[in-house]
Parts: structure tokens; C-alpha cells; sequence
């Protein structure tokens, strides 16, 4: 046998283990609940629960609904944590070094106990609306609003993000922006240039975290989310808990699912395009 | 070398992530295995007292209960004070978590009864209206005798009537209006004033979703059933669906008067603090939440209840012996001291339901506390129309 070859057997054993996991634990799961959603109510196999999902009305609205609230959050998030990594790797003095010990705070707060907590502060009769009170203003509703979903996943995803994106930043050598500029590039050449292209792929990983964080979340869309439209995690426990209809639940399940291999198949074509460049 | 370090790092992060993963999967089966873990720890003690040198073994007979924490706890403190006074039987608790194995249990009995297993070692069995109807009809529960337990003589006979005597009521709650009396002086007596009420103070009235709490579907049940047939909350007939167009209209055109213009809170729960922080002055909510949340000061003494007429949603929650169990006489010996003043004060005492025997068997003090809300209220028992009636509330209602 030839040392290449033994190398790739390794490899391929290597690879196995993984493989079986994630095709019992991923690629199983989503064939058989697949399966479910093609089944309609007389027990033969069509599109029909997929077509509900386009053409009830409140489904539509969820629909739109998540997707909305979802881009937003992205948004949202990737340019708080973004300028929050550029500001603590750029800058020095106290203030950085107090957001730096704190800003990680948050990922140790179990996700129930948060969300009860944005409730009591930013609730009708909240803390905050008490202080804006005193000096006049009324607060606009955002417990059980998208107002309060989208706040509730900023303080669950911030931090992570930031702490990505902060490490992605340190790694780009000081010697590369100080020749920048040397040569007389200005800072937003130096940012757009050099740092930006340096972190983007970082960038890419987060943003993917986000949106499937935010697209599949649960806990704050029950809680502090609307009656209606509600977001697809919501749904999907109604529809499946309460109607108790699976094979919707399934067919919810399923889509999601494709919304979120939409954003994993860009990510992965990026990760594929950069290892070929690289050999 | 290198490469073999890296397959290493490789395998070593395969063993750590599957080991975790293994660590769910055992996390998820808890619930399952908490039942025999219970029984294991029930039948630990008992295992103990029959090798002691006592002359008689006690009958030991197993009960499945299911429910919040708050049930468990009660008969935790039941059970040790029925075993002192009655030496010769033991009671094996099996407690499963709400929400976890209810139904399981029901399937166990019957595909026990089918395959000719007897109870399936179950003796003794707790739950709501819709299984003691359920198990009449696939002759499940033994019917049970003043003779055999002589405290039954302290239920409403109408009552046992209601079950044919093949299971006891131990306790009941049910859902009532919670109200702010120092807001509101002169609460609402019916349907109709009540809707008056919501919509002369808008935004001071809740009821949660009715997919997620009892207190918001029986408002919304009541509501559909206004106007039809009395007999109409016992059908569990699909043809009746065509009369809920008036109900749903009402409850559409009430949205604009309720708590945030139509915003519904998740669970029970969710009314009770916007009672408790002063957002809204009525809700609906289950009267044993009610009297333990103002007793233990987490919501304002100022919070009375009401129920109105015809009454919202409730009911008892029965006891039933499995009529193939082996061990009846024991559980008659306890179901007797259950239904006993003594057990039922400690039942409203530590769960703040509504005794299951007559109140006037009850000391003054209990009678008192009950007064206007231990009665009146009706028990629907429309089967499967339940999710027709949350799917197009949710359609209809909060997505309008």
C-alpha cells in the first residue's frame, strides 16, 4: 500500500464517525419529516400542506413575518457587533477595557430569564416606561410586539457575534494596516480595503449564526411575540401541540429548513471558492 | 506525524461531541425514566418494611398521577400521614410530569386490559372528565360503592350520577373572573354584562390564549356557546361547528376592546402579572391560581373573585380504579381517606382547589373562602372540538 493510500484509508475512517452522526442526527430526521409534510389528510402523498402554507392568509403573515423580523435582527446585530469589535480592537483606554470584561455577560443568561427580564424593563408599566414617565414621554409597545422580538434577539446574539468578529479582527496583523499606512492610505481605505476583506469570511460565518439563531428561535417569539402573525418557531409548536396536525408541523419544519440551507449553501460556496483559491 | 497528530485532534473532538450528544439523549429520556425512577424510589422503603420483623405485609398499590409541581407536592404530604393510620397498606406514588405521559398512561391500562395483563400494575389512576368517559366507554374503571368507601356519601350525588359512580371527584377548580376590587366595585354577573364591562373600559380586561391556557379557552368557549342549547357543552358532534359564527363575531368586535387592542397573553400565567402589575383590572383565570398567588402576596389583596352565571369552565379532577386491579380493597381504604374532611383540608390547603366533598362538610373557616366561586361554574366536555374551536380563534380571532 502506498503511503497516499494509507493516508486517504485514514482519512476516510476519520471521516466516518462524523458522517454517521450527522446522517442519524441531521439528514434522517429531515428525510422522514419530509416524508410527513407530502402527506395530505387522506393519507396519500401531494404538495397540499406546502400549498397551505402559501395560501392560508395567516400562514402567509408568518411567513413574511419571520423573515422580516429575521432580516432585521441580522442586520441589526451584524452592524452593532461589527462596530463593536472594529471600536475594541482599534481603540484603547477604560471604557474599551470595561466593555471588553462585559460584553460577554449576556450569553451566561439562561434565555428564559432574560426574555422575563426585557419583559419587566420594557413592559406597559416596565421600569423603563416609569423613568420616560418623569419626564413626559409615553413608550411606544414593545412587549408583545416585533418590536420586542427583534430587541430580545440583539441581547441573545450580540454578544457571540461580537466575540467572533472581535477575534477574526485580532487576527489581522498591525504591520499590514501600519504599511497601509506608510503609504498614505486614509482610514476608510485602510477599513474597506484591508480590514473589511480580511474579516469578511468571519462575517459570513455570523451572519449564517444569526439567521438560523433568529429564523428556528422560540423562547422570545412565545413570550414577548404578537398573537398573530407569529413567527414559524411558534407556529410550528402550535400547529403541532395544540392542532396537533404533524404532518403541517412537518411541512413548517421543512421550509424553515430551506430558508436556512438558502444562506448555507452561500456560506459554503464561499468556504469551497476560498480552499480552491488556497491550493 | 503532523497529520496523524491532526487525526487525533480530529478523534478526540468526535469522542467529546458524541459523549455530549450521548448526554442528551440521556437528558431526554429522563422523562421517561422518571417514572420507573419514582417507583424505584417508592418501593425502596417499602422493600425495607416487609424484611422487618412485622407479622403482616402491607398491600402495596401503585397510583399514576400526572400534574404541575403543586400536585405532587400535596400528595407527598398525603400520602406518609393515610400510611401512619393505616399501617397495613403502602402507596407506591408514580408521578408523571405534566404534559409528558397522561396519555401513555391511559394506553397502558387499556393495551394492558387487551392483552389480558389485568391493570398493568396500575391500581389507582388520576385525570380530568374527558378519560373517566372515555374509560367508561372501554370499560376500564370499577364502579365504585358506598359500601366499600363511605365517604363517597360526602360527594354531590349529582355528581356521581354525572360519572356513574366509576370514579371520584377529589378535588375541582375552575375558572372564575379575577378582578382588582379597588378599580372595580360592581363586577359583572353575566356573559353579557361582562362583554358590556370590557367594552366601557377598553384595554382593562384579558384573557390569555386559548391555545395555551384554560383560563383564555373557557372564556372563549363560554363565549361561543352563549347562545346555544344547554346540552350543547356536553356534544362532542362536529355539526355543531356551524353554530359558533355568532361567538366568533362577538370575540372579533371584543379584540378591540381587550388588553393592547387584541394582545392575548401566553399561559395562565400571563393575565395574572398584568393583574398583579396593575395593566388590566379583570381577567379570566383558574381559581386555584388565583387563591395561592394572592395568599403567597404575589398578587394584591385587593383581588377578588366572581364567577358568573352560566358559569365559566371547571371541574373536578377524579380518582379511578382500574376494574381489573388486583389490590382494590387498599385503594377503596385510601380513596375513603381522601374523600375524609382531614385529606380534603389538606388538599385546599396545599393545592387551593375546591374540596371534593359537599363544603358543608368542611370547618367555616374553608366554607368561607369559597363563598360565590365554589359553584356555578359548568363542565364542558366537547372532546376534540377543542382544537377546532383554538384553530379558528387563532385564524379568526388574533390574526384579524
Amino acid at each position: 500500500m502506498s503511503k497516499s493510500m494509507k493516508m486517504g484509508m485514514l482519512g476516510l475512517i476519520l471521516v466516518i464517525p462524523s458522517f454517521l452522526l450527522l446522517f442519524v442526527i441531521v439528514v434522517i430526521p429531515i428525510a422522514l419529516s419530509f416524508v410527513e409534510s407530502l402527506r395530505n389528510e387522506a393519507g396519500g402523498f401531494d404538495l397540499s400542506r406546502y400549498q397551505f402554507l402559501f395560501t392560508d392568509k395567516a400562514m402567509r403573515s408568518n411567513i413574511i413575518f419571520t423573515l422580516k423580523v429575521t432580516v432585521v435582527s441580522c442586520l441589526i446585530v451584524l452592524i452593532v457587533s461589527y462596530s463593536l469589535a472594529v471600536y475594541m480592537r482599534f481603540s484603547s483606554g477604560r471604557l474599551v477595557d470595561l466593555i471588553r470584561k462585559t460584553y460577554m455577560i449576556p450569553i451566561f443568561i439562561p434565555g428564559v430569564i432574560a426574555t422575563y427580564g426585557l419583559i419587566n424593563l420594557l413592559g406597559n408599566h416596565g421600569w423603563l416606561s416609569r423613568f420616560l414617565l418623569l419626564i413626559g414621554i409615553t413608550l411606544p409597545r414593545i412587549i408583545f410586539d416585533e418590536k420586542g422580538i427583534i430587541i430580545a434577539n440583539l441581547w441573545f446574539n450580540i454578544p457571540f457575534t461580537a466575540m467572533l468578529l472581535s477575534s477574526a479582527l485580532a487576527g489581522i496583523p498591525n504591520s499590514v494596516l501600519e504599511s497601509a499606512k506608510d503609504v498614505g492610505a486614509g482610514r476608510l481605505r485602510v477599513f474597506f480595503q484591508i480590514v473589511f476583506p480580511l474579516s469578511y469570511k468571519t462575517f459570513l460565518v455570523a451572519a449564517t449564526f444569526v439567521f438560523m439563531g433568529v429564523i428556528g428561535s422560540f423562547t422570545a417569539p412565545f413570550l414577548v411575540g404578537p398573537n398573530a402573525p407569529q413567527m414559524l418557531g411558534v407556529s410550528m409548536e402550535q400547529v403541532f401541540g395544540v392542532f396537533q396536525e404533524r404532518e403541517q408541523a412537518a411541512a413548517i419544519a421543512f421550509f424553515t429548513f430551506l430558508l436556512c440551507s438558502v444562506l448555507g449553501y452561500f456560506y459554503i460556496r464561499s468556504m469551497v471558492k476560498d480552499e480552491t483559491a488556497r491550493s | 506525524m503532523i497529520q496523524l497528530k491532526k487525526g487525533l485532534t480530529v478523534l478526540s473532538a468526535l469522542a467529546l461531541t458524541s459523549s455530549i450528544l450521548a448526554g442528551c439523549g440521556t437528558k431526554a429520556d429522563n422523562a421517561n425514566s422518571n417514572a420507573n425512577a419514582s417507583s424505584a424510589d417508592a418501593s425502596a422503603p417499602a422493600s425495607e418494611s416487609s424484611t422487618s420483623p412485622a407479622s403482616d405485609k402491607p398491600v402495596e398499590f401503585s397510583f399514576y398521577f400526572t400534574g404541575s409541581q403543586n400536585v405532587k407536592d400535596m400528595w407527598d404530604t398525603l400520602v406518609p400521614k393515610f400510611e401512619e393510620q393505616n399501617k397495613d397498606v403502602k402507596v407506591k406514588l408514580v408521578y408523571i410530569p405534566s404534559g409528558t405521559g397522561a396519555q401513555p398512561t391511559y394506553d397502558r391500562i387499556l393495551a394492558a386490559k387487551q392483552a389480558g395483563k389485568g391493570s398493568g400494575d396500575i391500581d389507582l389512576y388520576e385525570d380530568s372528565l374527558s378519560n373517566v368517559t372515555k374509560g367508561g366507554k372501554d370499560d376500564l374503571w370499577d364502579t365504585l360503592s358506598l359500601d366499600s368507601i363511605p365517604n363517597i356519601g360526602k360527594i354531590n350525588p349529582k355528581t356521581m350520577e354525572n360519572v356513574s359512580n366509576l370514579a371520584v371527584p377529589y378535588r375541582a377548580s375552575a375558572v372564575v373572573l379575577a378582578y382588582n376590587s379597588d378599580k372595580v366595585t360592581t363586577p359583572p354577573s353575566t356573559l353579557d354584562e361582562l362583554y358590556e364591562w370590557i367594552r366601557n373600559n377598553p384595554e382593562k380586561f384579558a384573557y390569555n390564549d386559548p391555545t395555551t391556557g384554560g383560563a383564555g379557552s373557557s372564556f372563549v368557549t363560554t363565549s361561543i356557546y352563549k347562545d346555544l342549547p344547554d346540552e350543547a357543552i356536553y356534544s362532542t358532534d362536529p355539526a355543531i361547528q356551524k353554530d359558533w359564527d355568532n361567538g366568533f363575531a362577538t370575540l372579533k368586535d371584543l379584540g378591540k376592546y381587550v388588553y393592547g387592542k387584541g394582545i392575548y397573553p401566553k399561559k395562565n400565567q400571563g393575565t395574572l402579572d398584568l393583574l398583579a402589575n396593575g395593566e388590566v383590572d379583570m381577567i379570566t383565570a383558574w381559581s386555584d391560581m388565583v387563591l395561592e398567588q394572592t395568599a403567597k402576596g404575589q398578587l394584591p389583596a385587593t383581588t377578588k373573585m366572581k364567577q358568573i352565571t352560566p358559569g365559566f369552565n371547571g371541574g373536578p379532577t377524579y380518582l379511578m380504579v382500574p376494574k381489573l386491579s388486583e389490590k382494590k380493597e387498599a385503594v377503596y381504604q385510601f380513596l375513603d381517606y381522601v374523600m375524609s374532611p382531614e385529606a380534603q383540608g389538606v388538599i385546599v390547603e396545599k393545592m387551593h382547589g375546591f374540596p371534593g366533598i359537599e363544603l358543608s362538610n368542611m370547618p367555616q373557616e374553608i366554607q368561607d373562602s369559597f363563598k360565590g366561586v365554589s359553584e356555578g361554574f359548568r363542565s364542558f366536555n366537547i372532546g376534540d372540538l377543542d382544537k377546532e374551536i383554538t384553530k379558528r380563534w387563532q385564524s379568526e380571532v388574533a390574526a384579524q
